[in-house]
């Protein structure tokens, strides 16, 4: 296997492997919560995984509403549920 | 230049039908291997039959005459003269290809009803759970429930066993007494048989238990409620009991994506099970010259009757006849499909798992109550003046979640059926992948 990559999300640390989504490899490491919604501040998290629903936004490197369960997470990569 | 949109298998059945016959083709797909849903994969497909799946991934990456444009999200396409400009994006970089003919092989999501709790985190439809599984190699939780409808339930809980997740309980709400009604369908489909003994093998194999005539009706973080359902998904009063789980992964059949033919004007229409899906003839033409539709899109029909669309849908693409014994594998295919429609019905039972404050749009955070407010006293007539009042279906998923459900409600509120017309005009939509205002206006990314 390759080097892990590291990312943070929120402000913490977490590591993933190579081609793994940005919900994956917060799954995996236990976070499951992605993001707040707007009205209720409720917590939504992965829902349809390919890329349908736009449950589980958020901002990757300043760039608003990418579905986490599409984007790959890469070296050094700046994720934080709001912007 | 021939164009497939979707790989898929259908997608991958007819570019492997155009190369075998010396044309050159592209398949523009959106995620970053070919294989679609159902062949998702890391390094190999695996699962029952994947040898099946090995051969045309492996054609498709070695024939010269397949080009595989992965990651490639369409948008819209549109007709000029006697081509078609497909515009997509790429990481976030606008481009046009165009196509004398398109095979479109979009395929379909999971259906998704509304209960108590399917906002929350840890709840999920199937195919999120088999995508983080296949496509990424993460367990969707530690104890899972899989639950709902149709057969695509059994790779799920078996994969998640096998990869040493603990399944907690495999729901299906229907009895499999239903596949009774279908003798022809299943003596016309003896490989079913063996499919379901390596299935039954399987759940053996993980000690998985599976109940029928039963449904997740209810989450809450770490516990799910089950209840006994009647086969139009009515809970049965007092049959509710509390089980411990992190992750429900729960789907209700499949919703065909239908957004891009419909914006080339492809003739559509409502099928058995009230999916909106287009109508072809049997050789794949869609009502649009030069557009072959094949595989979910058609009907849902599971990957063997893909396939054979697929390759139908490419061999007439380039004028090779149609083999009357490949005709005949359609025809048993489809009623298979069909039988797959009468054994795993969706009744409307469902409507009452919501509570009041359920949010029936999670995009928009619509809930049950503004949905009924928005009929009594608004006086919305229908789903689409319903949607106006409430903002249902106007999020960012475009209505792919919850549209139908919302027209489903507004119906049972009035004491109506849903109309062919309504149905048709909720599976619709002007945009096929939602993208930002910047890159709609200048073609590239807002960074």
């Amino acid at each position: 296997m390759s080097a892990p990559i590291n990312f943070t999300f929120n402000g913490s640390t977490y590591s993933g492997e190579v081609g793994q989504s940005i919900a994956a490899a917060l799954i995996s490491q236990d976070q499951r919560v992605l993001r707040t919604t707007r009205f209720d501040e409720a917590p939504r998290s992965i829902f349809c995984g390919i890329g349908i629903c736009f449950d589980c936004v958020v901002v990757v490197n300043g760039i608003a509403n990418q579905r986490s369960c599409l984007v790959e997470i890469t070296e050094g990569a700046v994720i934080v549920s709001k912007q | 230049m021939i164009l497939v949109i979707g790989g898929g298998p259908a997608g991958l059945a007819a570019a492997v039908a155009i190369a075998r016959n010396g044309q050159e083709v592209t398949i523009l797909d959106s995620a970053p291997r070919a294989g679609g849903q159902y062949w998702r994969h890391r390094t190999r497909v695996d699962g029952y039959k994947s040898e099946k799946s090995a051969m045309y991934l492996q054609e498709v990456a070695q024939n010269p005459l397949i080009h595989f444009i992965s990651g490639a999200n369409v948008w819209s396409a549109s007709r000029v003269k006697d081509r078609f400009a497909i515009n997509y994006l790429v990481s976030g970089n606008e481009l046009t290809i165009t196509a004398q003919k398109l095979i479109l092989a979009t395929g379909a999501f999971d259906r998704s009803l509304p209960f108590a709790g399917w906002e929350l985190p840890g709840v999920m439809t199937p195919g999120a759970a088999q995508s983080l599984l296949k496509g990424h190699g993460v367990l969707a939780g530690r104890r899972v429930i899989v639950a709902g409808t149709g057969p695509f339930l059994l790779p799920v809980a078996t994969g998640i066993a096998a990869a040493g997740g603990t399944v907690v309980g495999l729901y299906e709400a229907q009895s499999p007494l239903r596949w009774a009604l279908s003798p022809v369908a299943l003596l016309l489909n003896p490989s079913k048989f063996a499919e379901l003994l390596y299935y039954a093998k399987q759940v053996r194999k993980y000690r998985i238990r599976i109940q029928f005539g039963k449904g997740v009706t209810a989450f809450d973080t770490h516990s799910a409620v089950v209840s006994r359902l009647s086969s139009d998904l009515e809970v049965v009063a007092g049959s509710e009991e509390k089980i411990e789980c992190d992750v429900v992964a729960v789907g209700w059949g499949f919703t065909p994506d239908v957004t891009l033919g419909g914006i080339l004007g492809c003739a559509q229409k409502v099928d058995l099970d009230g999916t909106v899906i287009f109508n072809v003839d049997q050789n794949q033409r869609s009502s649009q010259k030069d557009i072959w539709i094949a595989g979910e899109a058609t009907g849902i029909g599971g990957s063997d009757l893909a396939l054979v669309e697929g390759e139908i849908a490419g061999l007439d693409c380039v004028g090779i006849g149609i083999s009357p014994s490949l005709a005949f594998r359609k025809i048993r295919k489809t009623l298979f499909a069909r039988a797959l429609q009468k054994s795993y019905p969706v009744g409307n039972g469902w409507k009452k798992w919501s509570r009041n404050t359920t949010k029936i749009c999670r995009c928009e955070e619509v809930s049950l109550q503004d949905i009924a407010d928005s009929v009594t006293d608004l006086g919305a007539f229908d789903s689409r003046t319903a949607k106006l009042f409430t903002r249902a279906g106007m999020g960012l998923c475009q209505g792919r979640i919850c549209s139908r459900n919302v027209s489903e409600i507004v119906a049972g509120l009035q004491g109506c059926q849903v109309s062919d017309n309504e149905r048709i005009g909720y599976s619709n939509r002007p945009i096929a992948t939602p993208i930002s205002l910047g890159e709609l206006s200048d073609g590239k990314s807002t960074k």
